[in-house]
């Protein structure tokens, strides 16, 4: 059971328990006259009621779930009533936010207000963070409505330095961690899995400018250049720095919203990575300051949360979160320079595939930036998107895609009802399109289960989309010509379109299986030859696509008064976007083949054991593995028996089979080095060259990886260390690893180590 | 931590829940299973599942003293939130006394719930345990469990959790209203719907 369901904090509204009724002294009974109510005492009714139960019977209507009950807390447990005191404690922290401060003290608070930022970001609530600082309290408590009220201290009077340079940091942070809220909460994410936007009630300065909190911020920076000589070189530097760094944050967020060029978004993000050095070499200048952080401040939170710890990575960890953080921030602003829709979808792909993923504040900027009212990256239309992937992938120079049919008016003109259709569908397959988007931008986990719903959606966005080609075609007069020696077919260009997504997408569904450690060992082998099943549908479709796309070409060539130098282009576009997709759905395929015969034989080795499993059978497992696939009519989920008997191969030799994998590797490594050799254009990875790039060598590292297991597999055979069929426990000589996802050179192929046992 | 015993008391007895022991082992319950937790569950939520399912609740005693040495909870209800609908169990807690781990009590307790959720006609049996707790995914995982998903950040320490499912008869998929609409792949209610 998860206990996060324990806090039932956001329906509360209006109820603050910082009212004097619930703080101080004994409850005053609640008024019980009132214009038109009338009080009915029902103590007696009550107790007698209850008299009639037993002791632990349970009283609750149908519709109370499990949930709900989660949320209770039992009062005066000390463990789950945070107004609970201890003999003799006091209710509120008894630190004085008035006492003056050193400068090094002022850095140490600092600094530990960057690592609660940081356990933030990362996903824990604000009440085991950053309120737990007695200035932050001291400053939003009461809400104050000018920036002369955001201080620790409120009223007139003079304040020491220390102070305005704390004030001046606490303002920017909280500032910005208003806008990273408001824009975590606008786009789609996950509460309390992603992230916990909750502000318990407390106003993160919204009341006040932004502008005045830099100019605050700018005033404090030039009161600690004035007191270089009082507080040393060294640490005027650090203070500056960390100001400098707040200043910079509200830059980034204010530009980011503006989704315009990217060089330009980027500046103050770079600002951030390079003063973030400078920051962690001089944090040892700091002291710490524990007793300004306090968990009793939860107390004051409008919620019915236990007590829960402060959440506080250290220093390190905060310092390679930040610096990650910074990288991603410059890197996801090179999205806003589009080039095509191949390259977009490259660029979340490999943006989201990063190890650790970026946190959650990026992946909603990722989202912000790439869909807002149907425009993409802020200035393209869902529709020319759209119409350049269809270009790219199935359409080039096609009349479908003329914008001169919509300025057709006469409506028994084919062109009339081209655009007719061709808006039809577009407003079919926006949505879906744009989820595919908004899906790959979610945390791994969500990303896999939101693919599963996906490619349902994609089944009928094929279904609906063959219905139109059929239509067109019509309008068209297309011929059906034959390619692959078969019977003659029609190009059906739309549904082709969607096929080919609704097959990479379940492709990505089993992969995700692998980097989210899914499968068991023994599951290896099946699933590994489910994805090269899946990777080869996805290379046939392609050359299925590229045979009427050649076509179409050689009859356009065939003409030479109608062939221009620009048609010419966008059928290289798209062929070369044919030949990358059937190269790396090869590959797929030859290094997942590969890996499942491996596996196969690790199986018949016996260096693999399935566990006993008295509850199960493989058939009832299979339904559960493969259920997301069940509904997809094509390509059509395998029988069980299938299945099983394509992925054991008995009647493959176990030599044959490591044969195999090693000829599997070899097509694999051709087909990846020709990948590898592919510029950006014609690996449609435009601002994402050098991810995709680090992917491709990571996938011919695992090949070398499966020849070394074969290898070893091939020796053990032969020296006698293994034998077909297993050998008994005591006997067998070497045994099998599964590294980690992480510790492969990619996720997606978990390559087993055969190590010798040691005796 | 407790030193582990090296051998069980001779035949442990374990013994399904009925309310009227409710004073006698519902204490046991909570400090046995509050041990591993940051958080305690309050007394509600034990006898939510125990009021409701005692008798898929069970628990291994010590011959001796019949001292509660594991504990095993769960529930079992029509799930439908996805076609079509299924009678799901689900194991809610399960935890053994420190001393005795590693002598399969845990084990026994699981296949006692599975049982006796089976003989209620359960389609299938799920829960969820944290991504770095090995020993619990191996015990299930021998039992015939599967990891159907992994939940993001699903524990308020901020680690992962695993969805394992045991399926017991095969679900036919012809209860799906619609074949062609969004069927529900899920297994729980919140899977696309921002919480």
């Amino acid at each position: 059971m998860a206990q996060e369901e324990a806090s039932v904090s956001q329906e509360f509204t209006g109820l603050s328990i910082d009212h004097p009724v619930y703080c101080y002294g004994q409850p005053q009974p609640p008024p019980v006259t009132s214009e038109g109510v009338i009080a009915i005492d029902i103590t007696r009714n009550f107790l007698d009621a209850a008299a009639t139960l037993e002791p632990g019977q349970l009283v609750k209507d149908g519709y109370f779930t499990l949930f709900e009950s989660v949320g209770a807390i039992e009062i005066m447990d000390p463990k789950m009533d945070s107004g609970c005191l201890a003999p003799d404690e006091s209710l509120d922290e008894d630190y004085d936010v008035t006492r003056p401060l050193l400068p090094a003290e002022v850095l140490g608070i600092i600094d530990q207000l960057l690592c609660l930022e940081m356990a933030w970001h990362l996903g824990y609530p604000l009440s085991q963070t950053l309120l737990t600082n007695v200035y932050i309290e001291a400053m939003l408590v009461p809400n104050p409505t000018t920036i002369k009220e955001a201080d620790f201290i409120r009223g007139e009077g003079p304040r020491d330095p220390m102070f305005i340079v704390l004030r001046a940091y606490c303002l920017g942070l909280l500032k910005a961690c208003l806008h990273v809220n408001e824009r975590i909460k606008y786009e789609h994410y996950y509460e309390e899995e992603d992230f916990v936007t909750t502000t318990y009630h407390r106003s993160l300065l919204e009341n006040i400018d932004d502008i005045e909190i830099r100019d605050e911020i700018m005033a404090a920076k030039r009161l600690v250049h004035s007191l270089r000589p009082k507080i040393s070189d060294e640490m005027a530097d650090a203070l500056s720095f960390r100001l400098e760094l707040r200043t910079a944050f509200l830059r980034a967020i204010e530009l980011a919203e503006l989704r315009s060029h990217w060089e330009s978004l980027s500046l103050p993000w770079s600002q951030m990575k390079a003063i973030w050095e400078p920051i962690n070499r001089s944090r040892h200048l700091g002291t710490p300051v524990p007793e300004a952080f306090s968990t009793k401040l939860q107390r004051r939170l409008a919620s019915t949360m236990p007590p829960r710890p402060i959440v506080q990575p250290s220093f390190e960890e905060t310092y390679e979160h930040f610096k990650k953080f910074f990288a991603d921030g410059i890197d996801l602003l090179k999205i806003l320079n589009y080039t095509d829709s191949q390259s977009l979808l490259n660029f979340v792909v490999t943006f989201q595939a990063q190890k650790p993923q970026p946190l959650v504040y990026i992946r909603t900027l990722l989202q912000w930036f790439l869909i807002q009212d149907m425009v993409v990256l802020g200035r393209v239309s869902i529709r020319q998107v759209l119409d350049d992937d269809l270009s790219i992938v199935a359409l080039p120079c096609s009349r479908l895609l003329d914008p001169a049919n919509d300025e057709v008016e006469a409506p028994h003109d084919t062109r009339f009802a081209i655009a007719h259709q061709m808006e039809l569908f577009r407003q079919r397959v926006a949505p879906s399109y744009l989820d595919i988007f908004k899906a790959l931008c979610q945390n791994r986990c969500r990303v896999r289960r939101a693919l599963c719903h996906a490619i349902q959606d994609w089944e009928t966005v094929q279904m609906d989309a063959e219905e139109i080609d059929q239509l067109l075609q019509v309008q068209l007069e297309e011929k059906p010509i034959t390619y692959d020696g078969s019977t003659p077919a029609y190009s059906i260009p739309l549904s082709s379109w969607a096929y080919l997504y609704k097959v990479r997408l379940m492709e990505w569904i089993v992969q995700l299986g692998f980097e989210l450690e899914t499968y068991q060992p023994d599951e290896m082998a099946g699933m590994y030859w489910y994805l090269s099943y899946l990777a080869k549908t996805r290379a046939k479709h392609a050359e299925r696509i590229k045979a009427f796309t050649v076509q179409r070409l050689n009859e356009l060539r065939a003409h030479p008064f109608s062939n221009t130098a620009a048609m010419e282009a966008t059928f290289t576009t798209s062929l070369s976007y044919l030949r990358a997709t059937i190269l790396d759905a090869t590959s797929t395929l030859e290094l997942a083949d590969a890996l499942s015969c491996l596996y196969t034989v690790l199986g018949r080795l016996r260096l693999i054991v399935p566990p006993p499993r008295p509850y199960s059978s493989d058939e009832l497992r299979y339904e559960i593995r493969m259920k997301p696939f069940a509904p997809i009519s094509l390509p059509r989920l395998p029988s069980y028996d299938n299945f099983v008997r394509l992925s054991a191969q008995h009647e493959t030799s176990t030599a044959g089979l490591l044969d195999f994998a090693q000829r599997a590797v070899v097509n694999a490594k051709m087909g990846y080095d020709v990948l590898g050799k592919m510029g950006e254009k014609e690996a449609f990875t435009a601002n994402a060259h050098e991810r995709w790039l680090a992917g491709i060598k990571n996938c011919n590292k695992s090949g070398i990886a499966i020849n070394i297991a074969v290898a070893a597999i091939r020796r053990a055979l032969e020296s006698g260390a293994a034998k077909e069929g297993g050998m008994a426990p005591g006997e067998q000589k070497v045994m099998v690893e599964l590294p980690k996802p992480a510790k492969s050179y990619h996720e997606w192929w978990i390559v087993p180590k055969i190590v010798e046992k040691k005796s | 931590m407790a030193a582990r015993v090296a051998e069980l008391p001779a035949e442990l007895k374990y013994i399904q829940y009925e309310h009227s022991l409710e004073s006698q082992y519902l204490p046991a319950i909570r400090a046995l299973i509050s041990k591993d937790l940051s958080e305690p569950y309050s007394i509600y939520v034990y006898r939510y599942f125990l009021y409701q399912w005692g008798h898929l609740c069970f628990m291994a005693l010590d011959p001796v003293d019949s001292s509660l040495i594991g504990v095993v909870i769960c529930k079992l209800e029509h799930h439908a939130s996805h076609s079509p609908p299924t009678r799901r169990g689900y194991i809610a807690m399960l935890a053994v006394a420190a001393p005795y781990r590693g002598h399969g009590v845990a084990t026994v307790l699981v296949k006692k719930a599975i049982d006796a959720m089976a003989q209620k006609n359960a389609d299938e049996v799920v829960l969820e345990t944290e991504e770095t707790n090995i020993p619990a995914m191996r015990l299930y995982e021998r039992l015939g469990f599967l990891r159907s998903k992994k939940l993001h950040r699903y524990y308020l320490n901020g680690n992962s959790a695993y969805r394992l499912v045991l399926l017991l008869r095969h679900i036919d998929p012809d209860g799906h209203e619609d074949p062609n609409g969004a069927a529900d792949l899920s297994l729980d209610d919140m899977d696309t719907a921002p919480r």
